[in-house]
Formats: C-alpha cells, sequence, structure tokens
C-alpha cells in the first residue's frame, strides 16, 4: 500500500513537473511562464522530498519558489506590456537545428539510462533517518564543503553589489524622470 | 527505497533540461530566456539529489544548495539587467542586442 | 715579416670603419686625415715587411700565414691566408705608397665637396680591397679581392651620383667586371672540381704534374684570362675605362691607372704556372695585348678630353704588360706596372691640377699656353709625358723597351709580330702624349680658357704628391739596367722565373730604335701642332676612332638590345601574371578567408548558445562512449 501511494505522489508530481517545465518554454505571456515555473519548483520540491532530501526541499520553496520568483514577478510587473514580444526568434534553420540539439540531448541520457550504467544505478543505498535532515547539511558544510559555503557567500555579496549598480540611476535618465514626473 | 528507483529522477532530469535548452534556443525575450534557464538549473539540481540519494551521501544535495545560491544570485543580476535595459527603452529581444558582433 | 703584412692589410680597412662609424661626427678633413694616415700606416707595414724580406737570403722570402679556416665544406678547406712574397711585396708598396700619395692628393683636390667623407672612406675602403687582391693566399682570397676592389670602383666612378653620366659609367665598369668575375668563378668551380682546393701551391702542382687534363688547365687558364681582361680593360672588355674617367680625378689615378686596372697582370704573373701549362692562351694574352696596345693607341689620337686620353694612354701600357706576361717575360711586365704608375698616377694627378685651376674644363680645345701660368704643373706633367713616351732616363724607358726585348728574345712569328706591333705603339705613343702635351701647355690660351688666375696652382697636400711621383718617375727606372744593374729582376725572379730572358745587346738595341720612333713621334706632334691641324685628318678614319672603332655600338646591339628584350619579355609573361598575380590571388583568397570567417561571428546570442549546446552534446556523447 505505502509503495502504491508513493509510486501515486511520485507520478502526479513528475508530471506537473514536465508539464510546468513545458508551459514556461511554451507560454507566450512572461506572467503565466513565471506562475508556471513556481509550479514547477513546487513539483521538484515534492520529488526531493521523495528522495529524502527535506532540507533541500525546504529550501527549494523558501528560496526559490519564495525568494527568486517573488523577484521575477516584480520585474513582470514593472516591465507590464513592454514584457511581450515575439514567440521565438532566429532563422528557420536556427529553429531547427535547436529543436534537434534538445532532442538529441535527451535521447542521449535516456540510451544511457536504459543500458543502465552497468547496473550501477540500481543499488540504493541504505539511508538513516538522518540523512536529508539539516543537521547534517550544517556539518557538511562547515567541514568537508566549508571553501564552497565561503564562496558562495561572496558571489551573493557580489550578485548583491551588481544588482544595486545595475538599478543606479544616470544623470541623464535622472532629469528624464524627472521630466516624465512633470509631465505625468 | 520505495517507489521509483534512481533512473526514474535522472530522465526527468533529462526531461526538464532538455525542455530548459529548447526554451533558451528559442525564445525571444529574455525574461523567457531566463526562466527556462531556471528550469535548467532546477533540472541538475535534480540528478545530483537523485545521485545522492543512491549513493547514501548528502554531498549531492549540498551542492544543490549551492547551485540554488548561485541561481539565485544569477537571477538578481540577469534581472537588473533587464530592468537596465528596459529604463533606457531598449527593445527587450535577444535578436536585437548584437554588440558581439565580429 | 707576416707582422708587417698584416699592418698593411688592416689599416686602411681600419680607417674605413673608423670614417664609416664616425659619420658625421667627424669633419671633412679629420676624414681625409684618417684616410690617408691609414694608407700609409698601411706603407709603413709593407715597408717593414720589406725590409725583413730583404734581409733574408732569396729563398727564405716566401712566407704563407694563415689566420683562420675560412671555409670548410667536406674536403674543400680555405683559410683566411695571406702570402707575402717578393711579387706580393711589390705590389703592396706600390698600391699602399703611390695610393698613400694619391689620398694625400685628394685632400686638397676634394676640398670643398659635400661628400668628401664617403670619398676618403671609400678610398681606404679601396686600398684595403686591392691589398687583399694581392696578399690572398688562395684564389678565393683572390676573388674577394677582385670583387671589393670592383665593388669600390662602382662606387667611387658612381661618386657625383647626381650626375646621370657618372651613374651610367659606374653600372657599365660594374657589368663588364662582372662578365669577369664570373668566368673567373667559373673557371675556379672547375679548380675545384678537378683539384679540390684553391690553394695555390695544390693547383700550380696539379697544373705541372700532369693531374689535370689539358682542356681543363685550358678552361682554367681562359677563364683567369678573363677576369684579368675585365678588370684590365683589354679588348675585348676595355668599353668601360673611358667612361670611368666620371670619376673624380684622382679615383682615376689611383683605381684606373696606377692600381685596379693592373691587377690582371699581377694575375697573371701570379698564376703564370697554368698559363705555362696552357701555352695558347698565354699567347692569346699577349695578343689582345698587341691588339689593345694599338687600339687603344690610335683612339688616343682623336680625344679631346685630358683625362680621356690619358685613359686610352694606359689602356695601352696594359696592353704592354699583357704583352710581356704573355711571353713570359714576367719580371718586365711587373717592371713597367711599377713604372706606369709612379708616371701614370704622376699624368693624371698633373692633368687634375690643371682641371682644378680651370674650374672643372677638360677640354683640350678650351685649353693652351698653361705653361706660363702654371710651371710646376708644366715641369711635372713633361716629365711623366716624357717618362711614358720612353725617353732616357726616364722610367718608362727602361720598363718598356725590356718588354720589347724579350718579344725580340723570344723570337718566332709571334715575337716578331709583338716585336714590330710594341714599336709601332712607341711611335704612337709619342704621337697622342705629345699632341696633348702640346695642346694644354703651349699656344696661346684658348678663347674660351676662363682659368681663374686668383688661386695659385693648388694646394701643398696637391703639389707635394706631384712632384714625389715625379721624382719616382725619373728614378724607379733605375732599378734595371740592362747588363748593369737589375735587382729588381732578380728580387722577383724566385717567384716569377721568366721564360725569356734578352740578352744585353738586344735590350739596347731595342731601346735605340724604341727611342727612335718615341722622338719621332714627338716632333710628328709637334710640327702638327704647329701647324695647327690635327694628326688624323677627317674622314671615315677619323670618324672610326672617333667611335671607338664601334665597340660600344656592337655591344650595344649584341648585348644591350636583346638582354632589355628577353627582361621585357619576362616581366610580361612571367613577372606580372605570375609574380605578382600569384601574391595578390594569396592576399586576396586570406581576405575572403577572413570574411567568411567573421561571419561566423555574427553577433546572434542564440546562435553561440546553440553552439553550447551542440558541443556539450558532443562531448557527452564522447564520454558516454569512451568510458
Amino acid at each position: 500500500m505505502g509503495n502504491f501511494l508513493v509510486w501515486v505522489i511520485w507520478l502526479l508530481a513528475a508530471a506537473a513537473c514536465v508539464g510546468t517545465g513545458l508551459r514556461v518554454v511554451t507560454a507566450s505571456n512572461p506572467f503565466s511562464s513565471a506562475l508556471s515555473l513556481i509550479g514547477n519548483l513546487a513539483s521538484l520540491a515534492v520529488l526531493y522530498l521523495l528522495a529524502s532530501g527535506e532540507f533541500v526541499a525546504a529550501a527549494q520553496i523558501l528560496v526559490y519558489a519564495g525568494a527568486v520568483m517573488v523577484m521575477f514577478l516584480f520585474v513582470i510587473a514593472y516591465l507590464g506590456g513592454r514584457a511581450d514580444a515575439p514567440w521565438a526568434g532566429g532563422t528557420r534553420l536556427i529553429q531547427t537545428a535547436s529543436v534537434i540539439a534538445a532532442t538529441a540531448l535527451l535521447s542521449v541520457v535516456f540510451v544511457a539510462l536504459m543500458l543502465n550504467a552497468d547496473g550501477r544505478l540500481s543499488d540504493e543505498a541504505e539511508v538513516t533517518r538522518a540523512f536529508g535532515s539539516p543537521a547534517e547539511m550544517g556539518r557538511l558544510f562547515l567541514t568537508d564543503h566549508l571553501l564552497a559555503f565561503e564562496i558562495t557567500s561572496i558571489v551573493l555579496l557580489v550578485a548583491a553589489v551588481g544588482g544595486v549598480v545595475l538599478g543606479m540611476r544616470s544623470e541623464d535618465e535622472a532629469l528624464i524622470d524627472a521630466g516624465n514626473g512633470e509631465r505625468a | 527505497m520505495n517507489g521509483p528507483g534512481i533512473p526514474w529522477y535522472l530522465a526527468i532530469s533529462a526531461i526538464l533540461f532538455s525542455t530548459g535548452i529548447a526554451g533558451v534556443l528559442l525564445r525571444r525575450s529574455p525574461l523567457i530566456v531566463l526562466l527556462s534557464l531556471e528550469i535548467m538549473l532546477n533540472a541538475s539540481n535534480l540528478a545530483f539529489v537523485g545521485f545522492s540519494r543512491l549513493f547514501g551521501q548528502m554531498d549531492g544535495q549540498v551542492f544543490a544548495l549551492a547551485v540554488m545560491a548561485v541561481a539565485a544570485a544569477e537571477v538578481c543580476v540577469g534581472l537588473g539587467l533587464i530592468v537596465a535595459m528596459a529604463r533606457r527603452n531598449l527593445d527587450l529581444d535577444v535578436d536585437r542586442m548584437t554588440e558581439l558582433r565580429g | 715579416m707576416v707582422n708587417g703584412a698584416w699592418v698593411c692589410l688592416l689599416a686602411p680597412l681600419a680607417g674605413f670603419l673608423a670614417i664609416l662609424l664616425a659619420g658625421t661626427r667627424i669633419t671633412r678633413r679629420q676624414a681625409g686625415i684618417v684616410s690617408t694616415a691609414s694608407v700609409f700606416v698601411g706603407f709603413a707595414g709593407a715597408l717593414v715587411a720589406f725590409i725583413d724580406a730583404w734581409t733574408r737570403s732569396p729563398d727564405d722570402r716566401t712566407e704563407l700565414t694563415t689566420a683562420w679556416t675560412w671555409l670548410q665544406a667536406g674536403q674543400f678547406k680555405v683559410g683566411l691566408e695571406l702570402l707575402i712574397d717578393p711579387l706580393s711585396l711589390v705590389m703592396m708598396l706600390v698600391v699602399t705608397g703611390v695610393g698613400g700619395l694619391i689620398v694625400l692628393y685628394s685632400n686638397g683636390y676634394m676640398a670643398g665637396d659635400d661628400e668628401e667623407r664617403r670619398y676618403f672612406a671609400y678610398m681606404a675602403f679601396f686600398v684595403f680591397a686591392m691589398l687583399l687582391l694581392v696578399q690572398g693566399g688562395n684564389l678565393l682570397l683572390l676573388l674577394v679581392g677582385w670583387g671589393l676592389v670592383g665593388l669600390a670602383s662602382y662606387l667611387l666612378i658612381g661618386f657625383h651620383h647626381e650626375r646621370p653620366s657618372a651613374v651610367a659609367a659606374a653600372k657599365k665598369a660594374f657589368v663588364m667586371n662582372a662578365i669577369g668575375d664570373a668566368v673567373m668563378a667559373l673557371a675556379f668551380f672547375l679548380t675545384i672540381s678537378q683539384v679540390g682546393s684553391l690553394d695555390y701551391g695544390t693547383v700550380f702542382a696539379a697544373v705541372d704534374d700532369g693531374g689535370l687534363s689539358d682542356t681543363a688547365v685550358t678552361l682554367l687558364a681562359l677563364g683567369l684570362l678573363g677576369g684579368a681582361v675585365a678588370k684590365s680593360a683589354q679588348i675585348p672588355l676595355h668599353t668601360w675605362l673611358p667612361d670611368a674617367m666620371e670619376g673624380p680625378t684622382p679615383v682615376s689615378a689611383l683605381i684606373h691607372a696606377a692600381t685596379m686596372v693592373t691587377a690582371g697582370v699581377y694575375l697573371i704573373c701570379r698564376t703564370h704556372p697554368v698559363f705555362e701549362a696552357a701555352p695558347d692562351v698565354q699567347h692569346l694574352a699577349a695578343l689582345l695585348g698587341l691588339a689593345t696596345l694599338l687600339v687603344a693607341g690610335v683612339i688616343a689620337l682623336v680625344q679631346w678630353d685630358i683625362k680621356r686620353v690619358i685613359a686610352y694612354s694606359t689602356m695601352s701600357q696594359i696592353g704592354y704588360m699583357f704583352l710581356g706576361a704573355g711571353i713570359g717575360a714576367y719580371g718586365f711586365a711587373m717592371f713597367h706596372l711599377v713604372t706606369h704608375a709612379f708616371f701614370k698616377a704622376l699624368l693624371f694627378l698633373a692633368a687634375g691640377l690643371v682641371i682644378h685651376r680651370l674650374d672643372g674644363e677638360q677640354d683640350i680645345r678650351k685649353m693652351g699656353g698653361l705653361r706660363k701660368s702654371m710651371p710646376y704643373t708644366h715641369a711635372t706633367f713633361l716629365i711623366g709625358s716624357l717618362a711614358l713616351v720612353g725617353i732616357p732616363i726616364f722610367a718608362g724607358f727602361w720598363s718598356k723597351d725590356a718588354i720589347l726585348a724579350s718579344a725580340l728574345a723570344y723570337g718566332g712569328a709571334l715575337g716578331w709580330v709583338l716585336y714590330v706591333g710594341g714599336l709601332l705603339g712607341a711611335l704612337l705613343t709619342g704621337l697622342y702624349s705629345f699632341r696633348l702635351y702640346y695642346r694644354v701647355f703651349h699656344g696661346e690660351p684658348a678663347a674660351e680658357a676662363h682659368g681663374a688666375e686668383h688661386h695659385g696652382e693648388g694646394d701643398r697636400s696637391m703639389l707635394v704628391p706631384v712632384g714625389v711621383l715625379a721624382v719616382g718617375s725619373t728614378v724607379v727606372g733605375f732599378l734595371a739596367i740592362p747588363g748593369v744593374w737589375e735587382p729588381f729582376e732578380t728580387w722577383l725572379e724566385p717567384v716569377v722565373e721568366p721564360l725569356v730572358t734578352p740578352s744585353t745587346t738586344q735590350e739596347w738595341a731595342t731601346s735605340a730604335v724604341a727611342v727612335a720612333l718615341g722622338a719621332l713621334g714627338i716632333l710628328l706632334a709637334r710640327r702638327a701642332f704647329l701647324a695647327g691641324r690635327e694628326l688624323v685628318p677627317d674622314g671615315a678614319v677619323r670618324t672610326t676612332l672617333e667611335h671607338k672603332l664601334w665597340f660600344d655600338e656592337l655591344y650595344h646591339a649584341l648585348f644591350e638590345r636583346p638582354g632589355q628584350a628577353v627582361a621585357a619579355l619576362l616581366r610580361d609573361r612571367v613577372e606580372t601574371p605570375v609574380v605578382q598575380g600569384g601574391l595578390d590571388e594569396v592576399a586576396g583568397e586570406t581576405l575572403r578567408g577572413a570574411t567568411l570567417t567573421s561571419s561566423l561571428q555574427s553577433g546572434l546570442l542564440r546562435t553561440y548558445a546553440l553552439a553550447f549546446t551542440v558541443a556539450v552534446g558532443v562531448l557527452t556523447l564522447v564520454f558516454l562512449v569512451v568510458r
């Protein structure tokens, strides 16, 4: 019974994942795309849970769906109508080539999976309850992967500074805005 | 483990990845391109988590977390760019940005 | 002896390099002083070597010294070696001694010229090159010196490069000399392949003991003769010498009278074993000398340019030397070389004084009566002329007659032809040289003579060398008094043993006839001058002589026109389409390729991203397969 339930939930989540993923890429309205992405992230979180990655699932919802997507939505709202653009770009040749490339990549991986990588993909390890817990995650971050931890923090700092710099107004922009403000 | 084995996770990851690539290559609006990029990142995250479960070691999940942090940073900068472009009244069209022309 | 020789060789080179490197940092006067000093230092070195050799026994006077191995290719080795023996010592003394006097003279003559430094550098370079030629211990160094003197000659003839006639003359000289050089080089290649060496000793031994085939020896001798004929301006490669008078007068004196043009004679004497092994070629040399002697003599009778007359005279006198060498009278040929160096240089320098005084006038029709205004020059010129004609006691008397006597002693048909021809030449010499003398120094000054009376006869730096040469022209002859005292002959004997030795009777008899003919020539010239007419009346003969026997025209038709036609053909058929076209094609293709490649960088990010994806796909595949 339990296994069956797991399977059902897994399949539902996978379907949602793939579906929303396709929606993100194909929707013409960027707002729809963003919303689909939120759905995608949520279904991914479910998949993580099923793979005993509790902390990662939680972080996914909190950080990704909660913060990053909110940023996206803010920008889309700011852009308003300007965000709409013709759907596809590039010459016919490039479009065909792109589709073929993506399909090819997919097939390669599938073939590899089918060949089951010499059976190495079959033996799953036994895991304890501590697997996927925040404690374990924290321990790893602060011991084995301390460098990655520190560098990531620097990256975040740089990104924040970059965001501010990109958002700064230049002088003529201030004038334009002031002018707009007068007219408005 | 209950439920589908690791190959299934990897299959989903591959599908998502290809979808993301198709989106990056085909779409015209930089915003959508960024979203497609997010799809790709998440696909790789899924693969990480899957493998971590397979080998019973948490390093994969640790890395998935790092990827999430970097993705957040990248989105921040990317959106900043798009907003800056919009503020200068530039067309939000990837095909118009040809300054790299040789 | 060796050290003296090295000093002799390297001092002018050092002078040349010093002037070259100093550039405009030294004044023109200083350049002149450096050049003169370097040549005189060379003379000192030669003198030291000479004295050292003199004190030794006659058998011990040859030294071959090697500085280092210059070239090596398998079995073939060439060293940077000097050969010091009586023959080379004679040449060294003449080159540096007369050369030094002429460079000293140039200080005064070239004063005020814009490019004096270049001139003096070239003069020092020439002296070095000539010394290398005469001191070279093997045929290759001789060839190097040979080519370098040709270069120096080109540079100095074309010194006044703003004058197209000078440039053309320089080119002509160089090209004709190049023919000689090429012929000599071919002969040397043959030697290397047959003998395996270019050392004098080895080659002479191979030629003597019959190791080489007759053809090879004849070819080698012909090659050497070809080079000698070109360098010494003998028929048929003589047309460059009169044109070479475009160079400054001291250049004409040094290069085209005293030294370079006599290199051919030196060559024949030096390589005499080769010629003796190919007697036909040697006789050919004598006949060429005879032909030149006579032809040059008659052409000189109709020349109006003072320097041209002296140039043809040079050609003629070298003809005598070739005649002497051709019958094996090497010692006398060399002796005539030495005396000729003195009086010919004297004539040129004195002519230079006249030209300098008349502000560049060289046409003798515009001269006259300079006897009174230029007494010193008149006296020295007269001495030179008398020496040239062979009037006793002056130098030419002793040397020229010795050659003629050798011809008499040689006997046979050849000997008699040469003897009679040589005597005829003596008559001609008297005629043309005194025609010149009377025209320049006697009679009334021509109406166009615009010589300034404001400056004296010349700077002291010019007068002293002329004087020294005049003295030399008088006394040098005494080094060979037949039957009484012949130190010159004995000095050279160990190195160049003559094939003929005239008896004392023959020598004095010949002298009597030759002097008589010479005096006859002088008298005829005087009579013609006083009667106001030319020796050669107008007519077909005169026209032919004025056109120098049509040699220039012949060469133009035979070589120059076809050569230019071939060159034009090649230019149109080969150069333009193939070479130029080829280059253009390469450039065009490169440009097209670049344009094609740059179209890859479309600027479309999409394309770049596609490329990434494809690459990733390929890599994945590779990893999966290779795993």
